[in-house]
């Protein structure tokens, strides 16, 4: 009895593992699409959609990694710096702030509603502001200025999941602590943050993979210096046509960088799982 | 104990790219200086035509000169959305601006005109398109048309095979209303389009060795009204009258709107063409699925050529767009002077540079096309096309009315007629509401 | 309480410095015409906001971005749900599921939106010669069905990111809640509803809030597809004030649209931000 009980268990399981794949299949299929179109040449692009590459080229990844002319090497650099850059400089300020509004009650709900509010706001009607004050303040095309841009843009996101996750954690573990008298420094450095991990780990991720993907403000504040591979990319599609085989490897490329981002990720997320001490 | 490592591993995980980011910040500053030339432009065939101009320059004239042009690519939309941030602010920082004759209107409070330039040169129709108020304030680089550019295997069997001829007499009667008898595509008035477009549909001939007659380009795309503007010009039409009003909402643009929705709602193009613009076209030729198409002068010789396009390589005929009378939208592309640089002296021996034939014939042997008859006469053997191109633009070749905001007028001509385009509009509506937006441009 | 406006401090300055100043510069631009071929920016009072409230197409454009919004928010919510429960599960593979299930959001939309156009095109689209293998033919782009493919491909891009905060504020749900409710002989269902549901709703409030504000913000998939038409008919908000700011030139009224768009949606975020916040006074003092 026990034994058809696993079997069906494990069945179940299987089921729902290849529910699950299949989505993921279906999901991607933009990307397993430019996976193939990626290693055909421009003719079978042309007259062989569903077919695999004939005779594999790898010229469009070259065109994506610099042959075509463009400095991709410097824009992934570049996109890396910023994205790093922009989920440490988002912590530094999301998550103290974040502290003080649920824990603390700074501000009542206008700090957190005022922040979600800039997310409301068009990316448009901040563009030609932050050129004139970049310009202003000699930041223009630099990374660091990418990096300040896009903390702006993930900032109301941080904040609204770190207030998620913080009203989630049982507030009677940082009450004891207050009273064995730890400071509320220590109570968020020491008992908070490993708490709030894995919305940690959630709003670094996302502010990477959304800083990696951004595109309007890439292309307003940099013009040579601090192109990231988005904006590189999009040097394929031209006033003639597209470069399918080319922006396509490119594409495959730029979303490398955010792959071992997420996968180095999602083992703290895990591991914050396992461990159960963070249950509290 | 594990609580403190895995928070410790944590902070690791963000602070180890955050230290790398923050390390690679440093430097600032902005705009050009000395003897670097900032220039942008956007990519494609004149993008890598122009960095082999300018590698040409930076390693010759330019040494003597004392200037290096440094250009940078952006791509098609954002070109000029970057530009627009640039002189809104009043920037220094690009030199030289890229720009159009549809745009030059907008962009000429933030350039110089151009002085000391021999425009007789160029197009004359260029050289109009980039004068603004009776200056010239781009300098003409590249020209753009169309054509109908056409499978001439199948034309040729239209025209030779009696199966076929009988055929075409049959759904020419039933699509356009009488029977007609095939015509070769440079003789085409609108109906032999729609009749020779119907013969090559599957639903209205089963044997038409393609799925489609023709590939129409109705996106709500500000460079798709260029093409639809052809079929109005040749009916007579245009934006305005004599007297500077506007007249879409007319006998010539419900003619022309007629055209298109036809095409569309018989089915003698995609579906998908209600969202197609150049690169779909080409796919559409490319496969194999359509006949003919109006098209880009820059999409012959992708068509033709046997590693692009295998399957229609070497087929591909080239006519005038069709009509009573054959017409042509033509722009050129250009490069424009930033009024706010700080390096105008050298920016302008780079432009100097730039409008001798030597510079446009290294453009045209690049891939470009230039907007200088006498390069296009003599590099007749690198492009084929590029003798049709003189033809075409002397003969056939109009510009619309420049107005002082012509790239927005082609933008709302697209919001209000693109609808209609595709049948999900009354066309007498939409070109009314196309009115209405030139008359408030152009008041 | 001194505490508080230290820890407060990091993002007081963040907007002192960058926010508020492009604020002001905003809503100064929306009052005057400043348009990109006149170099100087004269005054206009109300004007820009007369001519943005006036415009049918900016009312046609807001009704259509609302139902798109609504429309993608129900999809992606409970399909975000229903995969971090699955994954959840610690599936054989998860690992990799997981960061397959994250792909999509990695790649940059404006790129996306170029990926599925190619996949989907009719003539060298691999989907549409997939489908037709099957004797299915299918014109993707045909106006009729243009708004639910842009809902679907939505669905497809963003669910991913409605799993990705779900499944780590399932992380947060004890571990001896479950326990508990099995003592008790719940069904999976009934622990869903009573045990999990409750913990998770500050977490399912957010997420549904993050993405009705980004799905409120939809340009670039929509625009590389369609630019907006047929017509203006898919014209969301944010392609109406690029194209005023971009392709007409008109920084003032592009502002002023997105002024009233905020004015707009403003009175929602407090109501929101009350269920994910709770009320105040709810933490330790």
């Amino acid at each position: 009895m026990s034994t058809s009980f696993t079997s069906g268990r494990r069945l179940r399981r299987l089921v729902m593992t290849a529910v699950v794949a299949l989505i993921a299949v279906v999901i991607n299929l933009p990307l397993l699409n430019a996976l193939n179109v990626s290693f055909k040449t421009d003719g079978e692009i042309a007259t062989s959609p569903l077919a695999p590459a004939g005779h594999p080229t790898l010229e469009h990844f070259a065109n994506a990694l610099g042959a075509a002319g463009y400095d991709f090497p410097a824009f992934f650099a570049n996109s890396t710096m910023i994205a790093c850059g922009t989920v440490v400089l988002v912590l530094l300020v999301a998550v103290p702030s974040s502290y003080a509004v649920v824990r603390l009650g700074w501000g009542g709900r206008w700090v957190l509603s005022g922040v979600a509010a800039l997310r409301l706001l068009p990316a448009i009607f901040f563009a030609v502001p932050f050129y004139l004050l970049f310009s202003f303040v000699g930041l223009l095309d630099t990374v660091a200025g990418l990096m300040l841009v896009n903390t702006f843009l993930n900032l109301p996101l941080a904040m609204v999941l770190l207030a998620a996750g913080l009203r989630d954690l049982p507030v009677q573990v940082e009450e004891a602590a207050a009273v064995d008298g730890a400071s509320d420094y220590r109570i968020l450095t020491s008992i908070v943050t490993p708490m709030l991990a894995p919305s940690l780990v959630a709003v670094s991720v996302l502010t990477f993979l959304f800083t990696w993907a951004d595109y309007l403000f890439a292309v307003v504040v940099s013009t040579t210096r601090a192109t990231p591979v988005t904006v590189g990319a999009a040097n394929f599609v031209t006033s003639y046509g597209i470069r399918w085989g080319d922006v396509s490897a490119a594409t495959l490329l730029s979303a490398l960088v955010p792959i071992v981002f997420a996968v180095a990720a999602q083992r703290y997320l895990v591991s914050g799982l396992s461990m159960g001490a963070v249950k509290g | 104990m594990r609580v403190r490592r895995f928070t410790a591993a944590a902070i690791a995980l963000v602070a180890m790219g955050g230290a790398a980011g923050c390390a690679g910040a440093a430097g600032g500053g902005s705009g050009a200086g000395g003897g670097t030339v900032q220039m942008v432009l956007w990519p494609g065939p004149e993008g890598d035509a122009m960095q082999k101009v300018v590698d040409a320059y930076n390693a010759g004239q330019g040494k003597k000169d004392g200037v290096t042009v440094k250009m940078t690519l952006l791509s098609r939309t954002d070109t000029f959305a970057k530009e627009a941030t640039e002189m809104a602010a009043k920037s220094s920082s690009v030199d030289v601006y890229f720009t159009a004759s549809y745009i030059v209107g907008q962009h000429a409070p933030s350039l110089d005109p151009i002085a000391g330039v021999d425009s007789s040169a160029y197009f004359p129709v260029a050289v109009d398109g980039l004068t603004y108020e009776g200056k010239l304030y781009g300098l003409p680089l590249d020209v753009s048309n169309h054509f109908l550019l056409y499978r001439k295997d199948l034309i040729d069997q239209l025209m030779s095979d009696a199966a076929w001829k009988a055929e075409y007499g049959k759904v020419s009667q039933e699509v356009v209303g009488k029977s007609l008898t095939p015509k070769p595509p440079a003789d085409w008035n609108w109906d032999d389009f729609v009749a020779a477009a119907a013969f090559f549909t599957k639903k209205y001939n089963s044997g038409s060795p393609t799925t489609y007659g023709t590939a129409l380009q109705a996106k709500n795309l500000l460079y798709n009204v260029m093409i639809w503007d052809d079929v109005l010009w040749s009916q007579g039409g245009s934006w305005l009258d004599s007297s500077g009003k506007p007249t879409l909402n007319s006998a010539a643009g419900k003619a022309a709107m007629s055209v298109y929705s036809t095409i569309y709602t018989k089915g003698l193009t995609s579906p998908d063409s209600a969202q197609a613009e150049f690169p779909e076209t080409q796919a559409a030729m490319q496969s194999g699925n359509a006949a003919f198409a109006l098209q880009w002068s820059a999409g012959y010789a992708d068509l033709n050529s046997a590693e692009k396009s295998p399957k229609t390589a070497g087929k591909i005929g080239i006519a005038p767009v069709p009509g009573e009378q054959h017409k042509t939208h033509v722009h050129a592309l250009a490069v424009g002077l930033n009024k706010y640089s700080k390096n105008k002296a050298n920016a302008m021996k780079w432009l100097t540079y730039l409008a001798t034939p030597a510079a446009m014939t290294t453009y045209a042997q690049a891939g470009g096309i230039p907007a200088m008859p006498s390069v296009l006469q003599a590099q007749q053997g690198t492009n084929p096309v590029f003798s049709s191109i003189t033809d075409s633009i002397g003969t056939y070749g109009f510009a619309e009315p420049t107005l002082k905001n012509s790239f927005q007028a082609y933008s709302d001509l697209a919001d209000a007629l693109s609808g209609a385009w595709v049948g999900r509009e009354p066309a007498d509506a939409a070109l009314a509401k196309a009115d209405d937006a030139l008359n408030r441009l152009s008041g | 309480m001194r505490t508080r406006w230290i820890l407060g401090a990091p993002l007081l300055a963040f907007l002192v410095l960058l926010v508020a100043a492009p604020i002001t510069y905003g809503v100064w631009t929306s009052l005057t015409r400043r348009t990109l071929s006149g170099t100087d920016a004269p005054f206009a009072g109300l004007a820009n906001y007369g001519a943005v409230l006036g415009d049918s197409t900016f009312w046609h454009s807001l009704g259509f971005t609302a139902a798109f919004t609504a429309a993608v928010v129900v999809l992606e919510v409970p399909l975000g749900f229903g995969l971090a429960l699955l994954v959840n599960q610690r599936l054989p593979g998860h690992r990799v599921l997981f960061t397959a299930l994250l792909l999509p959001i990695m790649v940059a939309p404006s790129l996306l939106g170029v990926m599925f156009r190619l996949l989907l095109n009719g003539d060298i689209g691999a989907l549409p010669a997939l489908l037709a293998k099957f004797g299915v033919s299918v014109s993707l782009f045909d106006p009729s069905s243009v708004v639910p493919l842009l809902v679907v491909l939505d669905v497809l891009q963003w669910t991913p990111f409605t799993f990705l905060i779900l499944y780590a504020g399932l992380q947060g749900v004890p571990a001896d809640l479950y326990e508990a409710a099995a003592v008790d002989g719940a069904s999976y269902v009934r622990t869903l509803r009573s045990v999990v549901a409750p913990v998770m709703g500050p977490v399912l409030a957010s997420a549904a809030f993050l993405r009705a504000i980004d799905a409120f913000r939809t340009f670039d998939v929509v625009y590389v597809l369609t630019g907006g038409g047929p017509g203006t008919s898919t014209t969301t908000a944010s392609i109406y004030i690029y194209k005023t700011a971009f392709t007409d030139g008109d920084f003032g009224i592009a502002s002023a649209a997105s002024v009233v768009l905020l004015l707009l949606l403003i009175g929602l975020v407090p109501v929101v931000v009350r269920r994910i916040v709770g009320k105040p006074g709810e933490g330790r003092r």
